[in-house]
């Protein structure tokens, strides 16, 4: 059902003519291929909704009387920022996609070290912002061009430096939002007037209720605008680099210090970064290159530092024996990054962090060691910047695994995770073979330690058939192993149950047909009066996941 | 198409090199329309969409594939991290799949006539008076003598009375340090990789086809332009039609002959200015390198061309010749704007923009002074007629405009 010419003139009044479309081609342009970033979304032929209207809102203003036309007429809608993930997209034929980019403003307010952001200002331009006031943010794995915002606001965020900083929960204060029935909910201590500097009370300490730990994924409105925490930064007022495109180096001066830390099995590993998460000596902490593959990680790093670089590289650079050394001393690695704020600081850091390996029987990589190498790490960790590396291989990637348990635990299964993945690469076409480990991701997924945040890259392309159905496979074989082990739901099924694979969203009757059987009933029972007071026409897609309370006898 | 995992890197700069929010993107297009449509990852879903007839070739739609400037700054941006993706050869092949489908925009039927008729891509102006420039300089016809270089001005230069200084300049230049000019008078014709900017494919390699046959009657072996766009013709699209020819930008040449000690600056040029890189005389000015090849598997899923293929990520792009130039004149104090080399900014001339989608483009240019202006510099130097004539008048977010020169000129004024 197109909309109607009212409505439709209705929303162009708001927006003006300039910032709305109807136009078929530019609507394509917001839909998302379903198996591009989530293989059991597939088959690769299918896409999200393409929606009735986009509209770019330039304040929050506008975005209230848009939501309440839509509430009005029962027309569902969803807000996104840069339309990277899935989950940034509509699951229903009448609905209408909102496009934030015109909102992207940044006050940072370096006193009380926040910055007030609206959804487009990107990781990136926050973070090169805050750093001319001595002072940058917690970016999450998902990288740079990722808006805080929504990270913030709608998902996990954690990442490399979640060990110094927590992740996106932890840094969320003070928050506007915009409810599906108009209203403009302040929270936070921005709710009492008295400022943005917390994410709980003074004022409605509804943080918990509106992004959990896990965030709501859009599913409650649209977050306008929010104040994130910034943490102090030991460094330049921006990062002064060199070097030839694609492998920028960081110019920082020698607080920094960067090291690839290697072990000779999981245990020694997990005894090793224990010891650094009690130690407090880290600026940042992930597991990066090993995302291309236990096998191909060299290669591959040899291929990202070098501008003439290209996969038809990797045959000779996977031959060459040297490489091969390196691989194996590198197997059970991980990248850290120190950023003294004294030369004393540095220097304890630095011979805490020799210590630890000492205790831990750990080393640091040669090869990592070059000078060349550690101020492209530098650069790429400090910025994550090089996010799409992730689809370096064939344009789909989904995580899989997703071991964010005990460190203890994490560790010492990897091996068998690995195996897994390697007998699927080996027996079957359907993944590239990269050496069956691909695990990668922070050290931690909260301030100061605690869980891992792995996931293994699993690589195939999202436009090949087989291959979507093979890795679906691939996934549900992965949590037939995690059930047995007890540990969880596999990565590649978090997003299972919130969308067809046709890419409509569930509705209530199925969401409770699967809820119901699933444990803790009485969570997705809480999040259904949760939406019943904030969004109760569900007019945001199928991400939330709600269970009729009835159903559990509430 | 289907390779784009739609990660937002085509609308900005690398994400190592930004220093500010203000100037951190890195598209007119989408910067200025800003729906998801006037960026590559768009047009790679629009593209998709046209195959499978879920869209059509609408007026907005014909509007957002023409707006593209060609100036490969997605490319660049986009190979930071991808292998298998080619956003600008993309971008011109969605124009000339319009230009096919006949989706023109206003002007370019009437610029496309010009060329058809007069040889040159500024509408309104004949081919006789394509050398008035060069009156009185006394250069060699090279369809009848010899010389030591064809000096190739361009349409832009030849044409446009506030540009013809430019190549007069360079004529000036050249010949004090020696070098013997010629160029070939009424013969020359322009050479039309602005209609392959704006999707005329066909008509682009005829016009160049001609103009390699033409070189080749001349003799020619080195040829010197003060155009990017002319530069960027020769020296990576005609090579792939098989001119073999030594082409370079006038601000190499200069800073080969000042290296050389050919050319000596003395005189005190006291300014301080910042430089524009053109786009296609930087990023897309890497020289053509011959590739036979395609796309195969590895390892069950990884996509690569095989052979090995040549890059072209902007990193061989001409950025250091006129800087070095620059540098080399006494009193001069050049400084930087935030977007420069690979990622610099593009003027808004591109892809015939200027001509067809003239209020983005002002806009562009204007983002543009508004940087210039940012670095406290008096004046922006260039290497590119089209790029100057944008910025001519063009304000900042204030109002202020900047003095506009082409790195040329300032040579000649410290000679």
């Amino acid at each position: 059902m197109a909309l109607s010419r009212e409505i439709y003139g209705a929303l162009e009044a708001i927006v003006g003519e300039r910032n709305i479309s109807e136009d078929l081609g530019v609507l394509e342009t917001y839909r998302c291929a379903a198996a591009q970033s989530s293989a059991h979304y597939g088959p690769y032929d299918h896409k999200t909704p393409r929606p009735q209207a986009v509209l770019l809102p330039g304040s929050s203003a506008e975005v209230q009387w848009i939501v309440r036309i839509c509430n009005k007429n029962d027309i569902k809608f969803k807000a996104s920022t840069t339309f990277w993930s899935s989950m940034g997209y509509i699951g229903d034929d009448y609905a209408i996609q909102l496009d934030m980019r015109r909102m992207r403003s940044i006050e940072i307010d370096d006193r009380n070290m926040f910055a007030i952001v609206e959804p487009y200002a990107i990781g990136a331009v926050v973070q090169a912002e805050a750093m001319k006031v001595g002072l940058t943010m917690n970016m999450p794995g998902v990288g740079c061009s990722s808006s805080p915002l929504a990270s913030s606001a709608g998902w996990v965020g954690f990442g490399p430096t979640s060990i110094s900083m927590g992740c996106a929960s932890e840094n969320m204060l003070g928050s506007e939002w915009v409810l599906a029935s108009g209203e403009l909910v302040r929270t936070g201590s921005l709710g009492a007037g008295s400022g943005w500097f917390c994410g709980e009370g003074p004022g409605p300490s509804t943080r918990g209720v509106l992004r959990g730990f896990q965030g709501s994924t859009g599913s409650l409105g649209v977050c306008t605008r929010i104040a994130i925490r910034l943490h102090p930064w030991p460094g330049p007022t921006y990062i002064p680099s060199r070097g030839t495109v694609p492998a920028y180096k960081a110019d920082l001066p020698d607080n920094f210090k960067c090291y690839t830390l290697c072990f000779k099995n999981w245990d020694d590993y997990a005894k090793g970064v224990a010891l650094i998460h009690e130690n407090d000596i880290l600026f940042l902490g992930h597991r990066q290159f090993n995302m291309f593959g236990r096998d191909l990680k060299t290669a591959m790093i040899k291929i990202i530092t070098d501008p003439d670089g290209q996969l038809a590289d990797i045959p000779a650079l996977v031959a060459d024996p040297e490489l091969k050394k390196i691989n194996e001393d590198m197997k059970i690695d991980i990248q850290v990054v120190i950023a003294g704020t004294t030369k004393r600081d540095t220097e304890y850091k630095d011979k805490a962090l020799d210590r630890i390996l000492e205790l831990s029987g750990g080393w640091k990589s040669a090869f990592m060691l070059d000078k060349e190498m550690v101020d492209y790490v530098l650069m790429y960790l400090i910025r994550m910047g090089h996010k799409n590396l992730n689809y370096v291989y064939c344009g789909g990637y989904e995580g899989n695994f997703g071991l964010s348990s005990n460190l203890f635990v994490s560790a010492r299964v990897m091996e068998e995770a690995s195996a897994l993945k390697r007998k699927w690469e080996t027996e079957t076409k359907y993944i590239a073979a990269t050496g069956g480990d691909s695990d990668m991701g922070s050290i931690c997924v909260i301030g100061g330690g605690g869980p891992t945040g792995w996931e293994f890259f699993t690589h195939f392309d999202a436009y090949d058939k087989p291959s979507i159905k093979g890795t679906a496979d691939f996934f549900n074989d992965t949590q037939r192993w995690m059930n047995e082990k007890g540990l969880g739901v596999d990565m590649g099924h978090w997003n299972q149950d919130v969308r067809h694979e046709d890419g409509h969203g569930y509705t209530q009757e199925e969401h409770d047909a699967m809820f119901a059987k699933l444990p803790q009933p009485l969570v997705t029972a809480y999040q259904y009066k949760v939406r019943d007071i904030l969004n109760p026409k569900h007019l945001c897609g199928s991400y939330y996941r709600t269970l009729t309370p009835s159903k559990v006898g509430l | 198409m289907e390779r784009c995992s739609n990660c937002l890197g085509c609308k900005w700069i690398p994400f190592d090199k930004i220093k500010s929010q203000r100037f951190g993107e890195n598209c007119p297009s989408i910067s200025y329309y800003n729906f998801n449509t006037y960026a590559v990852r768009g047009r790679f879903q629009l593209g998709l969409a046209l195959l499978t007839k879920d869209a059509e070739l609408s007026e907005t739609v014909t509007k957002a594939i023409h707006s593209c400037t060609t100036c490969g700054a997605c490319d660049v941006a986009c190979k930071v991290t991808r292998y298998n993706l080619e956003p600008h050869e993309y971008n011109l092949a969605l124009k000339a799949h319009a230009v096919k489908e006949g989706k023109l925009r206003p002007k370019q039927k009437e610029i496309m006539e010009s060329l058809a008729k007069e040889k040159t891509m500024i509408a309104g102006k004949s081919r006789p008076s394509r050398t008035a420039w060069a009156e009185g300089l006394g250069l060699v016809d090279l369809t009848k003598g010899k010389a030591d270089v064809m000096f190739f001005a361009g349409c832009k230069a030849s044409y446009d009375e506030k540009l013809q200084k430019v190549a007069r300049a360079s004529v000036k230049v050249l010949r004090g340090a020696g070098v013997k000019v010629g160029f070939l008078a009424q013969s020359e014709m322009c050479c039309a990789v602005r209609a392959e900017q704006m999707g005329f494919a066909e008509e682009f390699e005829k016009n160049a086809r001609a103009n390699i046959k033409l070189f080749a009657e001349a003799g020619v072996k080195t040829i010197v332009t003060p155009c990017s766009d002319c530069y960027q013709a020769f020296k990576r699209r005609y090579a792939a039609l098989g001119l073999q020819v030594q082409v370079y930008h006038v601000v190499e040449y200069i800073a080969k002959l000042i290296e050389e000690g050919a050319l000596k600056l003395t005189t005190r040029v006291p300014i301080t200015v910042t430089y524009h890189d053109p786009c296609h005389l930087g990023r897309l000015g890497e020289p053509f390198v011959p590739w036979k090849g395609g796309e195969k598997k590895i390892l069950n899923q990884v996509h690569l061309w095989d052979p090995h293929r040549p890059r072209y990520n902007g990193s061989k792009g001409v950025y250091d010749a006129p800087r070095k130039v620059l540098q080399s004149i006494p009193g001069l104090t050049l400084v930087e704007m935030e977007r420069i080399r690979e990622y610099s900014w593009c003027c808004g001339a591109g892809g015939g923009c200027s001509e067809t989608d003239t209020e983005m483009s002002r806009w562009t240019a204007s983002e543009r002074v508004t940087e210039a202006n940012a670095t406290g510099a008096e004046a922006i130097a260039t290497a590119c007629p089209w790029c100057e004539a944008n910025f001519r008048g063009a304000a900042d977010e204030n109002g202020k405009t900047i003095e506009v020169v082409d790195v040329v000129e300032l040579v000649e004024r410290a000679l």
